[in-house]
């Protein structure tokens, strides 16, 4: 097939996709379950390629290919985690689970101590360290955010009752919480339209005249469904209204 | 009878906030306005001197691991970095750890490079993508080759003129990792915290205020936010491109949301109070 009818094939299986599954919006119907299923049987065939051909093609199949026979040991712990489904030998599965859980601490609880933990308490206390040579704002802004740490803090702090300074601390640390909500959900709304944006910028272009007015026509035709679907379930509920 | 009204407004019917969205959005994708700010925040800035100031010739490693889902915010940040970096005569490593972003990354390579006339294999070169990225980011701290042995088409990695003298984290002098998931954070942990390789992060606009501490720290050298990111970036290397565009649209849907969000806390204050 030409390039160019791949690509108009390509423009108007996007298009008719995109306006399918926002046809949710207006209200549910046979086109977005279509699109629905659609997605999801995909996706898996997609999921299924990449562990395949990116995974154990690779990783295992060609270096056994080349007799370095040393991958059939992380090979087999990977299968055991298999036998977790088939009961009688599921016990088999722990060595692959065991292996999975000491390799992922090792690597991970070093690391994530150094980054987020040792690092982010040194950036919180390192400010006063220049206490002589900071402008007020900076100062103001250091002391903020060590307060904001400690109060956020003793908001998860449940060993001891929340009561008095505890509760007041607390409090406080509720406040910082909201202003971070409230900056990260600013963000997730612009970050949605972004979405959005990626899609309706789509449209627009498949609704050129190269792609023969792709977006137009399937959105026309959607709309034409519910008015007829509109249309013949009100007809119906009025007989069976009558039939009562 | 205004309260009535007031009442009439709070229970609008949403698909119709839904159809004046899309006709907003769709306003400003036909008819752009040219709202465009070229007030540049800290972060991008940062993130833009750092790439600036390196010597031509230095290895830069391009992480891209974002799918279609994010690629609205997320490509016109690699398109911009990219442009960068070829402009700098940067040569750059392009790897990923999202197994969805191959076909993405193949068509930000098949524009950007030819824009200045850069060649794959001795400007640049794509790898595989890998699984397990954390075990990759730990195995190119002493041999990059361990994990890339090969390139995208199965060549080999140490006879592209690229990779020339390129062995370990030690000669990369710049990670950017443009990404819809945790991976700035793994690169901030196994390569930037523990051997020094600078790192500088493109995330979406959700992901954005989460990594504030890394940069009050200086983990990451710079931070693109989404796709008001991208714009910026976009701006400094004086390339106007999919962010810059995008930013309008987004630009007058904030306007709309805001403008919503007050009338109806005015509603609200009037129907209770008043």
């Amino acid at each position: 097939m030409p390039d160019t009818t791949l690509l108009i094939a390509g423009a108007w299986i996007s298009a008719g996709l995109t306006i399918f599954l926002f046809s949710f919006l207006y209200k549910d119907n046979p086109f977005f379950k279509i699109a629905e299923h659609l997605y999801l049987g995909a996706g898996m065939g997609w999921w299924f390629q990449v562990y395949l051909f990116d995974v154990l093609k690779p990783k295992v199949w060609l270096p056994l290919m080349n007799h370095d026979w040393l991958v059939i040991i992380p090979a087999l712990l990977g299968l055991s985690l298999i036998t977790q489904f088939i009961p009688k030998i599921s016990w088999v599965s722990r060595y692959g689970f065991t292996f999975l859980m000491g390799y992922g601490s090792g690597l991970a609880i070093p690391a994530g101590l150094a980054t987020d933990f040792i690092n982010q308490i040194g950036g919180t206390i390192q400010p006063f360290a220049n206490l002589t040579g900071m402008s007020a704002f900076t100062f103001f802004n250091s002391v903020l955010m060590a307060v904001g740490v400690i109060c956020v803090l003793v908001y998860f702090f449940f060993s001891l009752e929340h009561t008095g300074v505890i509760k007041k601390a607390s409090n406080v640390g509720i406040y910082f919480l909201m202003i971070y909500f409230g900056a990260a959900f600013g963000n997730t709304v612009m970050a949605r339209f972004s979405l959005l944006y990626g899609r309706f910028d789509k449209l627009y272009a498949f609704s050129s005249r190269e792609n023969f007015y792709a977006t137009q026509i399937i959105l026309i035709g959607m709309v034409i469904y519910f008015i007829l679907h509109g249309f013949f379930a009100g007809k119906k509920t009025a007989s069976g209204e009558e039939a009562a | 009878m205004l309260k009535d009204k007031l009442n009439a407004v709070l229970k609008i019917d949403r698909r119709w906030i839904f159809l004046a969205l899309a006709v907003v959005l769709f306003g400003a994708i036909m008819h752009p306005l040219g709202l465009i700010s070229n007030k540049i925040s800290r972060d991008t800035q940062s993130a833009y001197d750092f790439m600036n100031k390196l010597p031509a010739g230095s290895f830069v490693i391009l992480s891209l691991d974002y799918d279609p889902a994010t690629s609205p915010e997320l490509n016109p940040q690699a398109m911009a970095v990219a442009r960068h970096a070829f402009s700098k005569d940067l040569r750059v490593g392009v790897v990923t750890y999202a197994a969805g972003a191959t076909a993405l990354i193949e068509k930000v390579f098949s524009v950007v490079p030819g824009e200045f006339k850069k060649e794959y294999g001795r400007d640049y070169v794509i790898f595989p993508y890998q699984p397990n990225a954390v075990a990759a980011l730990t195995q190119m701290a002493s041999d990059i080759y361990g994990i890339y042995d090969k390139d995208k088409d199965g060549k080999d990695a140490r006879s592209l003129p690229v990779m020339k003298e390129i062995k370990n984290y030690k000669n990369v002098s710049l990670v950017v990792c443009i990404a819809g998931t945790s991976m700035p954070d793994a690169w901030v942990a196994y390569a930037g915290d523990k051997y020094g390789v600078p790192v500088i992060a493109g995330v979406t606009a959700i992901s954005q205020p989460g990594y504030g501490p890394y940069l009050q720290k200086k983990q990451l050298k710079g931070l693109l936010g989404g796709m008001k990111g991208a714009a910026e970036y976009e701006y400094l290397i004086k390339t106007p491109g999919e962010g810059t565009s995008g930013m309008d649209a987004l630009s007058l849907a904030h306007v709309m949301v805001a403008a919503l969000i007050i009338v109806s806390n005015i509603a609200i204050v009037i129907l209770k109070y008043l």
